[in-house]
């Protein structure tokens, strides 16, 4: 049995008890030792096809949903070029507004990701944000501590709301079963309303709108650099590496990677997955807490009711970009406040709206979501450039072959836009690009089929030039369509003549 | 799970003879109110039962789909929309469970064909279509709130019935409200007394067997997961053009979240997806209640003030009902992809 496992997993797996036990040797130690071994380790990891791997992945991933979301974009009418070019001029212009988004993003992402790494979901980390800013804006204003301290205590009270509200689901996920995406979500709707009540009546400050009065100045945490960043970014990268060593470093964190893996076997060894699921999902909110907290102390001064614009939900994205690593997750955290720092921009310049970045977003998520999709495309990658090396005469009309079925895939799709206003034809060109889409991957799979699947298309590209013909007696249009039908039958004949079957790729595997 | 049920069926008992005592104050509005509350459970429940039975299917199959909420969020869009272009609403029904379909199918390529993370997907999904139905509401209707209002699935009307006095309030019902009940049935008889039924169950069960008795566990898991897209589609269609006429920014509002906790509190059988459907549509109708009563009774304006605390009745009676349950018994290989044993 094949099982796919992140780096991470494949090196606990891989380790004996022996060797576990050395590493906590290690620790005793101290740190000068251990700081120079992990440095020694990167490097020689630095140069390693399984530490680029996952960003080479996370990286075809966003292009692959980037063109989806172009296409997507044109058909409401937008233009993707310009659309894209705002979105990288105001991520690039705007280094302090990207940190700015990146930060809360940071700290969430790492709480799903701590989560993750325990075989848990916390999907609410939404409502642990609520709870903890909302902890932190009362501490801000009703207490009264001298400067630096009260900050610091501010933020304390914003992951402990933020930890207890998760720590009640997994208590109940430990002890009662209670399926934790579940009860994380639904908590995350009681916590949303729950704030809001708390600032519309208890603490609410005289007004219109519902909101809590502002914190006391001696709780502000400092802006960094620009009119945006502040001091949250510095509290967020140290939960990076506070996560980073409980992971590598800790007995706890170990414990909880163990249970995640397979509960049972850690349960045979003797640690307690009950105690580790509920301590995750305290840790994970109180991740999540920090972040509204943080938030809340740096740019908002009060608690407003609903201020936040999906922290939470990206937060999931950022860890699942990420890999669950915290290294990832920052990496990740700010690649999304990039997207919202651009998506600001988007919307103003080329009138966009913001939510095509949530689009992007959740394409991104599902081609994530399947590591194999990219694995293929690696894989045939590589056997075809040994293939294209050993024997071209036969390599060269598959792979025109593939090559034709997508760029005739962004045709058909670039003339279902144009004739948008014609329904069938609209609709005949999306069949062809579709066809074609599928045609790309049957070839490129190399399918017995992928004779019938090439046919389909052509046949597709042969009704659509029909079809213009009949609806609009466009001359152009019809006879390039039409030539991408004989374009298609030429280059199945060559196919045929000079590599049938796929001839010699056999030994082509990487 | 017998313990729980009786527990939350006290809960509901307790509601409603708080609710007697205080409507005999003025008893020609009580029977009035008990049928508005019948009426109110049916439609609330509708969209959670038929998404709880889509999740049954994949879950049943092995295939975990959390991505329900995004799906019936994208029924509830495509339904409208349609119902928009076309006025005919029953072609919005339609287009609302195919798409709801379609985006279980990529749910199903990327679980069952590519193998991925049955969670992650399904939060994709989630992100997805709430990403896409707001920017096809601004794109469509210019607007970032509510589209206009459409063509709505006209309700069925029998008019004997108004005189009866409680039953009177379903009078007017709308038609997938029966429909859904027929559904109940029927996917009762499909998972238990068709050989379809039988290998669905077993493809999530225990795959190998199923394989070796040489069913194809993917075609298994394809169509488990494609069946619950097609139901959660109805269920967001009913929501948007059978309750409702308009759609509004992520008016699903979590019920696909507590669809997938009936789903689980109801044992993942037919009639348990039912029974949790509508208790907790009793409950969001129980709430809508408390709400108009504080409107119109001056004795219950001082919970005016707690509006707030009464919208969570149905988010916390779910966490209660959750952790209420003893034993649940999920299908054994849910959440896990098959792979076949290597050949070597």
């Amino acid at each position: 049995m094949k099982v796919k496992r992140t780096t991470d997993e494949r090196t606990l797996t891989s380790q004996s008890d022996a060797t576990v036990s050395e590493d906590l040797g290690v620790q005793r130690k101290g740190l000068p030792a251990e700081m120079r071994m992990s440095l020694v380790n990167l490097g020689n990891s630095m140069f390693t096809w399984a530490f680029w791997k996952p960003l080479m992945w996370a990286l075809v991933c966003i292009i692959i949903s980037i063109i989806i979301g172009a296409v997507i974009m044109m058909y409401s009418g937008y233009d993707p070029l310009s659309a894209y070019y705002w979105l990288m001029y105001g991520a690039l212009t705007q280094p302090d507004r990207v940190i700015f988004y990146g930060t809360p993003l940071i700290l969430t992402s790492l709480s799903v990701a701590l989560s993750f790494k325990c075989g848990l979901f916390n999907i609410g980390p939404e409502g642990q944000l609520f709870m903890g800013s909302m902890a932190a804006a009362l501490v801000g204003y009703l207490v009264a501590l001298p400067i630096i301290i009260h900050p610091i205590v501010c933020l304390a009270a914003g992951a402990i709301a933020g930890g207890l509200w998760a720590f009640l689901p997994g208590l109940l996920k430990a002890y009662r079963g209670a399926h934790e995406v579940v009860t994380t979500m639904m908590l995350s709707y009681v916590a949303i309303l729950f704030t809001s009540w708390l600032s519309s009546y208890p603490f609410k400050e005289p007004g219109w709108v519902s909101k809590t009065p502002l914190i006391d100045p001696t709780a502000i945490l400092p802006h960094l650099f620009g009119p945006y960043m502040h001091a949250g970014f510095i509290v967020a990268l140290l939960a990076v590496f506070g996560v980073y060593i409980l992971f590598k470093r800790t007995v706890l964190g170990y414990e909880m990677r163990a249970v995640g893996f397979n509960r049972d076997a850690a349960e045979t060894a003797g640690i307690n997955p009950r105690k580790n699921m509920a301590l995750a999902l305290g840790l994970s909110g109180g991740l999540a807490g920090l972040s509204g907290a943080g938030e809340i102390l740096g740019y908002h001064y009060r608690f407003v009711a609903n201020w936040s614009a999906g922290y939470g939900w990206d937060g999931i994205t950022a860890a699942v970009l990420g890999r669950n690593n915290p290294w990832g997750c920052l990496l990740a955290a700010i690649f999304l406040g990039a997207l919202r720092a651009g998506g600001n921009s988007m919307s103003i310049m080329a009138q966009v709206p913001a939510e095509m970045i949530g689009v992007v977003q959740g394409l991104i998520v599902l081609f994530v979501a399947a590591p194999r999709l990219i694995d293929w495309l690696a894989n045939s990658g590589v056997s075809y450039a040994i293939w294209l090396k050993k024997s071209p005469k036969n390599a060269i009309p598959w792979l025109t072959a593939a090559g034709y079925g997508i760029v005739g895939a962004f045709y058909a799709i670039g003339y279902s836009v144009i004739s948008i206003s014609i329904f069938p034809l609209s609709m005949m060109f999306l069949l062809t690009s579709i066809a074609g889409l599928l045609s790309f991957a049957m070839t490129f799979s190399r399918y017995q089929t992928s004779f019938a699947g090439h046919f389909f298309y052509v046949g597709c590209w042969l009704t659509a030039g029909i079809l213009v013909l009949a609806y609009t007696g466009s001359m152009a249009l019809a006879l390039s369509s039409l030539a991408m039908c004989a374009i298609g039958v030429v280059v199945w004949l060559l196919v045929i003549a000079l590599a049938p079957k796929g001839a010699g790729i056999r030994g082509c595997r990487p | 799970m017998r313990r729980a049920i009786l527990l939350l069926l006290a809960i509901v008992v307790i509601l409603v003879l708080a609710l007697l005592v205080v409507a005999l104050r003025s008893p020609p509005v009580i029977l009035l109110l008990l049928g508005w509350l019948l009426l109110t459970t049916l439609q609330n429940s509708t969209p959670l039962v038929l998404t709880a039975l889509g999740g049954m299917f994949s879950e049943r199959s092995g295939v975990v789909n959390i991505g329900l909420e995004g799906i019936m969020l994208m029924g509830a869009f495509s339904a409208v929309a349609t119902s928009w272009f076309t006025n005919d609403p029953w072609l919005g029904v339609l287009a609302g469970v195919l798409s709801g379909g379609l985006l279980a199918g990529v749910h199903a390529i990327v679980c069952v064909r590519l193998k991925g993370n049955q969670i992650v997907s399904g939060t994709g999904v989630i992100l997805f279509a709430s990403g896409f139905t707001t920017l096809m509401l601004w794109v469509i209707w210019g607007t970032k709130g509510t589209s206009d209002s459409v063509a709505r699935v006209p309700d069925l009307y029998f008019p004997g019935l108004e005189q009866i006095p409680i039953i009177g309030g379903i009078a007017r019902l709308s038609p997938i409200v029966y429909l859904m009940f027929v559904i109940v049935v029927v996917s009762w008889y499909v998972l238990y007394h068709t050989s379809f039924g039988l290998r669905l169950r077993a493809a999530g069960e225990d795959p190998s067997t199923l394989d070796s008795a040489g069913v194809s566990v993917d075609k298994m898991r394809f169509a488990g997961v494609i069946i619950s897209g097609l139901l959660g589609g109805l269920g967001g269609a009913y929501l948007s053009i059978g309750f409702e006429s308009q759609f509004g920014k992520l008016m699903t509002n979590g019920r696909g979240f507590i669809a997938l906790a009936a789903l689980i509190f109801g044992n993942w059988t037919p009639l348990g997806c039912l029974i949790a459907g509508v208790l907790f549509g009793f409950l969001t109708g129980f709430q809508y209640l408390v709400q108009i009563m504080t409107g119109i009774d001056p004795g219950f304006a001082w919970l005016g003030d707690y509006s707030y605390f009464i919208q969570m009745i149905p988010y916390v009676l779910v966490v209660v009902a959750l952790a209420g349950i003893r034993r649940s018994i999920p299908p054994k290989a849910v959440g896990t992809a098959y792979e076949k044993e290597a050949t070597a």
